[in-house]
Order: C-alpha cells, then sequence, then structure tokens
C-alpha cells in the first residue's frame, strides 16, 4: 500500500504557486503559427489525420513535387476544408504550384520538428543543452533513429549511443556548477545524460520470447554501462510498448545487479502509470532496489506513459482487454498511488517524476514533503517542445527540472514527431485543457 | 446467438500463457501415438499404412493412419448419401448449435491441439494457436451465417402471388484439405458443408491426419450425426476416388495448383443426376509493391514476416517483392539484415521464426528453387546459423538480380525463399505482376493515397493489403481466397461463402382464388 495521500489544500497550494510562476503565453509569432495549426488540428478529426499523415511521410519524399502531391492527396480526403487548405489543394494542380507549395511544405514541417527535436547531433544540440543548464534545467538526451531490424543497425545505435556519451561529457564540461541539477541527499548527480531503447539495441524483441531479445540485447547494453560508468554519465533505459515490456524490465534489472556494475554508472528505469499491472511492476522495482547494493540508487522515471493509442488499437484487434487503463482518471490515479510508493522507497531508489500534469506534479512535490525529504530529492521531467513554460517554472521554484531531449535527423525523428503531436492535439491532453482557459481549480482538481 | 466475434488468440507475450502451453507439450508429448482410422459411420477401421512424423525430428512418429481404398471411400459416400437424408431435414438452427459446441469443444482443448499442430506440421506456437483459434471462428462464423441464410433472401412481390428464395443443400461434400493450416482450413470446409446441411467427406492431408482427425472428431462428439461426417485419411487414390464419385456433389478443395486442376477436370464428369461443383483454393504467387515513399521501418519487417514465418509455407505468403528502384538499395540491404537474424528451429522454442518445411520432397523443391536463384541471379542473404541437422530445414533466403523468365519468379516456391526485384515505378510493377496466372494475395507500401487507388483499381489478387503484411487473414474480417488460377473466387470466411454449398430454389405460389387474393 502506497503511503496515504498529502492533503489536497496542500496539492491545490503547490499547484497555485507553480502555476504563478508559468511564463506569460509566448509572444513568438512563429510559434503562435504551429499553435494555430495544432488548434486547426484538434478541432477536425479528418484535418489531423491529414496533417499527421502529411508529417508522416516527408522524410521519405524524393522532390518538393512529390511532397506537394503527397499533400494534396492527404488534403484532397477532407470534407470541409478551410480556405487555406483549399487554396493549397488548388496551388497543386500546376507543376510550379507544387514546388511552392512544396516548398513552404517542408519549411512548416521543419519548423515543427525544430520545437521538439533538439539537434541533428549531440553535438548539434550543445547551445541548447548550455542555454537550459544556465536557466536551471538538465537534459536526458534520446537518440532518435529508424526502426532497428538488423544487426547492423543495432551496433550503428550503440555506437552513437557510445558517441554521443562522448558529447555529453564535452558539453557539460565547462558548464558552471548547478547544484539543484548536481546532488540530491542520496549523492552527486551525472551531469551528462542519456536516454536508449533497447528495441534499438537489438533486432530481436520478440514479444513471445523476452529471452531472445534480452540475450542480444545484453552485450551492447553492457558495454554502454561501461562506457557510462568509465566517464560519470548517467544512463537510462525507456520502456517502449507493452510487446517488450517483460523483455527490457529483466534485462535492467538483471544487468544492473551484475558486479560489474556494482560501482557505476548512475542508471535507471521507466515505469508507466497506465499499466494495469504497473503496481506489480513497481513492488518488483521497489524491492529489487532494496536487495540492491549499487552505489548509486536506481532512478525511477514515473510516466503515464506514451503508447496509449498502440496499447488499444493492438488489443481490440487481437480481441484482449488493453493492458493499460482506458479511462485517463484511472491512469492519473494509479499515478499518484505509484508516486507515493516510490517516494517512500527513498533513498534506496530516486524518483523522476515526468508529466505535464500539474496536478500530478503538485500532488508529487506535496507528497514528497509530507514525507519529510527535501524538495530536490524529487526530480521532474518534462518533454522538449511541450514542456518548457513549465519546465522554466520548475527551476524557477527551484526545483530540479530534466528536459527529454531528442535528438536526430528528420527521417529518424518523424515518428517521435508525430507521436508527439498526436499528444498535443488530443483533447484529453492536460496541455490542451491548460490552452483552452480552464480555471486552475479544475485542472488542479484530484483525478 | 450474440453476435460473432473472431476468437482471441492467446497473449502469448505474457509469460503464464507460454508455460501454460509448455506444460501442456510436455503432457502431449507423454502421451501415446495416435491413431488415425478410416471412420465411416460408426466403423472404424485402424491402420498404419500412414506414418505420420515430426518434420523437426523425422524419427519421431505422431501419428499412424489407415490409408483409405478407393472401396472405402465408395462407402463413406454410401454413408454420407444415407446420413444426408436426416440431417438435412435437421434445422438449420439445430445445426448452428451442434457447430458452435463443437467450436466449444475446440475452445476447452485449445492447448492440446495447438501442441498437435506444433508437432505434426511443426507449426510454431504461435501459428498453430492461431490456427486453432481459425477453425473455432469458422465454426461460428458459418453456423450464423446457415442460420440466416435459412431465412431465404427477399424478392419482388405484387398481389396474388407469394414468391420465395430459399436455399437447400446440395447433397455430398467431399473436402479434400491441405496440412499446412491443419484444422482451420479443413475445418472451415467441413464446417461450411454441415452448417449448409449437406453431409461432408473429409479427407485430410497425409502429412496431417492427426489433425484431420481432431476436427471431426470436435463435430461429431457435439453431435454430429455418425454418418452426415466421414473421415478418410488417406493418400491421393482416395482423394481421387472421393471426387469421382457420382454421388459426390460438391467438392471443397484447398491445395496445390496441379491437383486442383485435375479435380475441376473429374468434376466435369456429371454426377449421377447433377453436375458438380468445385470451390478450389490453390497456389498463389505473391507479391508486394514498395514505392519509393514507403516507410521501410513498416515494410521491411511486414514482408519478411510475410516471406518467412512458418517457413513461407503459406498460401498467402509473400514471394516476389517490387520496388521502386529509388530506394531499392536501402530496402534490399535492410531485408537481406533482418533474414540474416531469423530465428531457424525447432517449432515448439518459442520465438522460432522459420521452423522445418513440412517433408523431405518439400526440402528438395526448395533447395532446387535456391539453386536456380544462385545460378541465374544470387543470393543477396541466407541464415544459416541455428539450423538444425535433424529435420526438414531450408534456410531462409533472399534472391535478387533474377532474370525476368527465371523459374524463382515464376512458380509457386511455398517455402521460406524470397525474390526482390527493382522496378522503375509503380506501374512497371503492375504490369509484373499482371503477367502472372496467379492472383491470391498481395502487398503494397505506399502512402500516396492517388496511388494507392490506383493500385488497388488495377490489383487483380483475391487479397490485397496495404501497408501491413500479407498474411493472417481473419475469418469475418478478411474473406479469403484468390482469382485467377489461384482458386474459384470463392472467399472463405466471408458473407458469400456458403452459397457454393447450396442450391437456389425458388417457389411462386398462385394465391388468387376465384378473383379474391386468399
Amino acid at each position: 500500500m502506497p503511503p496515504s495521500a498529502p492533503p489536497e489544500a496542500e496539492i491545490l497550494a503547490v499547484g497555485r504557486d507553480l502555476a504563478a510562476a508559468l511564463p506569460p503565453a509566448s509572444r513568438n509569432p512563429v510559434k503562435q503559427l504551429d499553435d494555430k495549426a495544432m488548434d486547426m488540428a484538434s478541432q477536425d478529426a479528418e484535418l489531423r489525420a491529414a496533417l499527421f499523415r502529411f508529417v508522416d511521410v516527408v522524410p521519405a519524399c524524393h522532390s518538393l513535387d512529390d511532397l506537394a502531391r503527397h499533400l494534396s492527396g492527404f488534403l484532397s480526403e477532407v470534407d470541409d476544408r478551410p480556405p487555406p487548405l483549399e487554396a493549397a489543394v488548388r496551388m497543386s494542380h500546376s507543376r510550379p504550384g507544387r514546388a511552392a507549395l512544396g516548398a513552404a511544405a517542408a519549411a512548416g514541417v521543419k519548423h515543427m520538428a525544430h520545437r521538439f527535436i533538439v539537434g541533428e547531433t549531440t553535438r548539434d544540440a550543445e547551445g541548447v543543452m548550455r542555454s537550459l543548464w544556465n536557466d536551471g534545467v538538465g537534459t536526458t538526451v534520446d537518440l532518435l533513429g529508424e526502426a532497428t531490424v538488423t544487426s547492423a543497425e543495432a551496433d550503428r545505435y550503440a555506437a552513437r549511443c557510445r558517441e554521443s556519451l562522448d558529447g555529453l561529457v564535452e558539453v557539460y564540461r565547462d558548464l558552471p556548477e548547478r547544484p539543484i541539477l548536481e546532488r540530491d541527499s542520496a549523492g552527486p548527480l551525472p551531469r551528462a545524460n542519456l536516454s536508449v531503447k533497447v528495441s534499438a539495441l537489438t533486432p530481436l524483441l520478440r514479444p513471445d520470447a523476452p529471452e531472445l531479445g534480452k540475450r542480444d540485447a545484453a552485450g551492447r547494453l553492457r558495454d554502454l554501462l561501461r562506457h557510462a560508468k568509465q566517464l560519470g554519465a548517467h544512463l537510462h533505459i525507456d520502456m517502449e510498448s507493452y510487446d517488450s515490456r517483460e523483455a527490457v524490465t529483466d534485462l535492467v534489472l538483471e544487468v544492473l545487479s551484475e558486479v560489474e556494475f556494482r560501482d557505476g554508472p548512475s542508471a535507471g528505469v521507466v515505469l508507466q502509470a497506465y499499466l494495469r499491472d504497473s503496481p506489480e511492476l513497481c513492488a518488483r522495482i521497489v524491492d529489487w532496489a532494496r536487495g540492491s547494493d549499487r552505489a548509486h540508487p536506481l532512478l525511477v522515471r514515473l510516466v503515464k506513459g506514451a503508447y496509449w493509442d498502440h496499447e488499444v488499437v493492438d488489443a481490440k484487434q487481437h480481441g484482449w482487454t488493453p493492458p493499460v487503463f482506458e479511462v485517463k482518471a484511472e491512469s492519473d490515479r494509479n499515478f499518484e498511488a505509484l508516486t507515493r510508493t516510490l517516494l517512500k522507497a527513498r533513498p534506496r531508489l530516486r524518483v523522476a517524476v515526468a508529466s505535464h500534469n500539474l496536478r500530478s506534479i503538485a500532488h508529487a512535490l506535496a507528497a514528497s514533503r509530507a514525507l519529510g525529504a527535501p524538495d530536490t530529492d524529487v526530480e521532474f521531467q518534462v518533454l522538449r517542445g511541450l514542456g518548457d513554460p513549465l519546465q522554466h517554472a520548475l527551476a524557477a521554484r527551484g526545483l530540479r527540472v530534466r528536459t527529454y531531449a531528442p535528438v536526430g535527423d528528420l527521417v529518424a525523428g518523424m515518428a517521435y514527431l508525430v507521436r508527439r503531436l498526436l499528444e498535443n492535439t488530443s483533447n484529453e491532453s492536460f496541455l490542451v485543457e491548460q490552452a483552452s482557459g480552464r480555471p486552475i481549480e479544475e485542472l488542479l482538481a484530484a483525478p | 446467438m450474440s453476435e460473432f466475434a473472431n476468437e482471441p488468440i492467446l497473449e502469448l507475450r505474457r509469460a503464464p500463457h507460454r508455460e501454460a502451453l509448455l506444460e501442456g507439450m510436455r503432457a502431449f508429448t507423454e502421451q501415446a501415438i495416435f491413431r488415425v482410422p478410416v471412420w465411416v459411420g460408426d466403423g472404424e477401421r485402424h491402420g498404419e499404412e500412414i506414418v505420420s512424423t515430426d518434420p523437426g525430428d523425422p524419427e519421431r512418429v505422431i501419428a499412424t493412419a489407415a490409408s483409405a481404398t478407393a472401396d472405402e471411400a465408395g462407402e463413406a459416400v454410401g454413408a454420407a448419401t444415407r446420413g444426408f437424408a436426416r440431417w438435412s431435414a435437421t434445422p438449420a438452427a439445430k445445426r448452428a448449435e451442434i457447430l458452435v459446441r463443437a467450436a466449444a469443444w475446440m475452445r476447452e482443448r485449445r492447448g492440446e491441439l495447438a501442441a498437435l499442430q506444433v508437432r505434426e506440421c511443426a507449426k510454431p506456437w504461435g501459428e498453430a494457436d492461431a490456427d486453432v483459434c481459425e477453425a473455432i471462428d469458422f465454426l461460428e462464423y458459418y453456423a450464423r451465417g446457415a442460420v440466416a441464410l435459412e431465412r431465404g433472401k427477399p424478392i419482388f412481390q405484387v398481389p396474388g402471388e407469394r414468391n420465395e428464395l430459399r436455399y437447400a443443400p446440395r447433397g455430398v461434400v467431399a473436402v479434400v484439405a491441405p496440412w499446412n493450416f491443419p484444422m482451420a482450413i479443413p475445418c472451415g470446409m467441413v464446417a461450411a458443408g454441415l452448417a449448409t446441411g449437406n453431409a461432408v467427406v473429409l479427407k485430410p492431408a497425409e502429412q496431417s491426419p492427426a489433425c484431420g482427425h481432431a476436427v471431426v472428431r470436435a463435430l461429431r462428439e457435439s453431435g454430429v450425426p455418425a454418418d452426415a461426417l466421414g473421415l478418410l485419411p488417406g493418400e491421393g487414390e482416395a482423394g481421387q476416388a472421393l471426387v469421382e464419385h457420382p454421388d459426390v456433389h460438391t467438392i471443397a478443395f484447398t491445395g496445390s495448383g496441379p491437383v486442383g486442376l485435375s479435380i475441376l477436370k473429374a468434376a466435369a464428369e456429371p454426377g449421377r443426376r447433377h453436375l458438380k461443383r468445385v470451390v478450389a483454393e490453390m497456389g498463389g504467387k505473391n507479391c508486394v509493391l514498395v514505392d519509393s515513399d514507403a516507410d521501410l521501418d513498416d515494410a521491411v519487417p511486414a514482408v519478411v514476416q510475410s516471406a518467412f514465418l512458418y517457413a513461407g509455407q503459406k498460401c498467402s505468403a509473400a514471394s516476389r517483392v517490387l520496388v521502386h528502384e529509388a530506394i531499392a538499395d536501402a530496402f534490399l540491404e535492410r531485408v537481406a539484415g533482418a533474414v540474416e537474424v531469423l530465428q531457424v528451429g525447432q517449432a515448439e522454442t518459442f520465438g522460432i521464426d522459420v521452423p522445418p518445411v513440412i517433408e523431405r520432397e518439400a526440402q528438395e523443391r526448395v533447395q532446387r528453387y535456391r539453386d536456380l536463384a544462385r545460378s541465374g541471379g544470387h543470393i543477396a542473404a541466407e541464415q544459416l546459423q541455428g539450423v538444425p541437422d535433424r529435420g526438414w530445414f531450408v534456410p531462409p533466403a533472399v534472391a535478387a538480380d533474377l532474370p525476368a523468365d527465371s523459374p524463382v519468379l515464376g512458380e509457386e516456391i511455398f517455402g521460406p525463399l524470397l525474390a526482390v526485384e527493382r522496378v522503375r515505378d509503380l506501374d512497371a510493377a503492375m504490369d509484373r505482376v499482371d503477367e502472372l496466372p496467379f492472383a491470391l494475395t498481395g502487398g503494397l507500401f505506399c502512402r500516396n493515397p492517388h496511388t494507392v487507388d490506383r493500385v488497388v483499381r488495377r490489383s487483380p489478387v483475391g487479397n490485397l493489403y496495404v501497408n501491413r503484411s500479407i498474411t493472417g487473414a481473419m475469418v469475418g474480417r478478411q474473406p479469403f481466397g484468390g482469382n485467377r488460377m489461384s482458386g474459384t473466387g470463392t472467399k472463405a470466411g466471408g458473407p458469400d461463402y456458403l452459397l457454393h454449398f447450396v442450391e437456389p430454389r425458388v417457389v411462386s405460389e398462385n394465391t388468387v382464388r376465384h378473383g379474391l387474393v386468399i
């Protein structure tokens, strides 16, 4: 059983205080244009589908003409086209029109991508990461890439991770001290922080044979852990869809138990609160952490989960009960219960609360305080491009905040971008609700 | 009856389900060898003329079966003719109830039945489980369909006459079934015949008599009268005698092209007082088209799965890929790499992609095509690791740069060999597809909606899959069957399938008497 919840009044007070620290709405006209497109998309399902199908195909188009043909193809399936899109379809009827349309659309998508992806390589992202650090914000870098279907691709991804670890150490080497980002009660925290995906470390992740993927990924993961240990960097292993959950969980807990990694590196896992069986996994992780003699407490990043649509569709197609809660409030409630269970398990593990939901964040901070811990014994994580105002508010309040910063080219980044856009236009999204001007009391109400 | 829903396959990503199957396999292995009789009416004749072995371990005998003679085929048709009288008079709702009970019989034994397929046909667990589910689906789906069909279909009415369109069973159905879907396909064809009130004689493939036996047991133990359903394990002789029998009305066949054609010829000879009807599903040469805008992250795994799962031994499996030259190099490199990590091994091991092929002849046949691929073009990739030295294994391979007239590009191989061709554009690809005599399944990876429309309009295949794998048709969702030389265009698991097992009868009754409509 998790410890009891902090009083609602506390949560509300913390939430109001954070809300007050949010910067005023951006006046950047380009960003407003972005928001306008998002807004249009979230109101019209057909348009949303057309927009996402287009964004998705951009990197696979071989010319501006090709790009424009795709765009007009998707738009022609939208019944009620707003005037600017009607104009776009008309433009696509001539070759020069297509060239102009293709160029404009490509620029639009590129711009949108830059909002969510910090650079093509870790080195390209140096400026962004340094300026975030100066603002009191850390990062964890995620290397976007194509799916791994061959051993060569797994090797290439692992090599990119190694290089990225090296690059991160360089990026953060000479930066001034930021004590909040660099230490908590359990000890020092590495500046360089990389998130990796097991599905990219092996082509052999099979839902019905977790051993296979585990065995194949283990060698590459060990190599990365060794490298991170040598550099003093943090390595975080992401969680993906339910199909790979058993393999990823077993792999990480087994490899981190190996004697070789007792003294490092700092490492972490992810717990997805939208999973119905996440309380069991949480208990397993807590037990593992209690029994572990690792020098660095395991960092557990608690998320709602990013594959909700996939999980529901996949389950429905197979006639299965979805492994995820189907009502959002259930995920939110579970998130709070898991937050308290994890916070209680400190200092054998560290907790990172990764959510853009002000209520979830306020609850976590209030719960941490109720347990008598200093605020910096809980970390907050946000996504680049979605959580920017939030990250500034958290930093302004002296909290430790880390931005999940994807790095990669447009081709590799498209799947990620589409997921983020979907999230950003979902009517259930906290950010959309927040943008719609709902009163703070409602936003902070218990789920 | 509740609305039809597909039987959910096991969620094998959850460990307890996997453990249950493995536990079931341990129990299965301790069992005695299956004995499959010629089962006509209440009479069983046992024999050991047919020995069914594990393709992954040919020393291991799974079942012995009697091999039906031509005389026994005649007896079976005789019994069915007698059984037809009573079964056809049974209301559709009652027949449906029995079929649904048979579905429940199978549902209770899903693990056992899957284990039998793993052993007798070397079907990997996931595929074996899906096959059992499909068999259940056919029972449930046709049961409902036959009840609806019994009501007839609405036709125009005017005052003074009553018009009715009804469907009556045709008589005796001979089912000649393959080994690759060793329960689903025989069960589907048998269920269609029985649901509509026909009597059925099943000849299962000689490679999978025990699986065929299980289907007949399910139905008989659920209430199908003994003389309405007979089992004739056997080889070509029994099958031939069956289809040539003058008292057989309908022949439902799934198997190779040459056998299908010989059945169609034999069926041209009229029956005793009727014309025979043939429902045939034959071979394919299934092509996947990959356009320049395809997402290779999706296309590569889907193509590899479509071509190599169950060692490519599905009528729907991908055999050729025609890929746009703009992305052909990247595609071939990734497919090659994906093939090099395919898991070759015994079907009972979770995670195995490529089990052995069904028998020595199949191994030799695929080997011949591999040799042809090597001499005419080249093998771009193959997976030789982990190939056991016992069992009818063939390493999965990708062939490229084949000449246009290569048999590898024109003939059905039915094994783990995929040919990749580079094309100028999709029109060139469609021209090549159009040259083929086959039209079973096809695939398209493309994200331009206009292009998708164009391919859909021009594609001759029975089942076209867009941006997904091309195998795994689901009952009720992807009615399945081929056109051209691939089959008679009948769609198993679809709303029209049962019409092939019935004859339409129209009754027009005069309802005017003394000038009054009564």
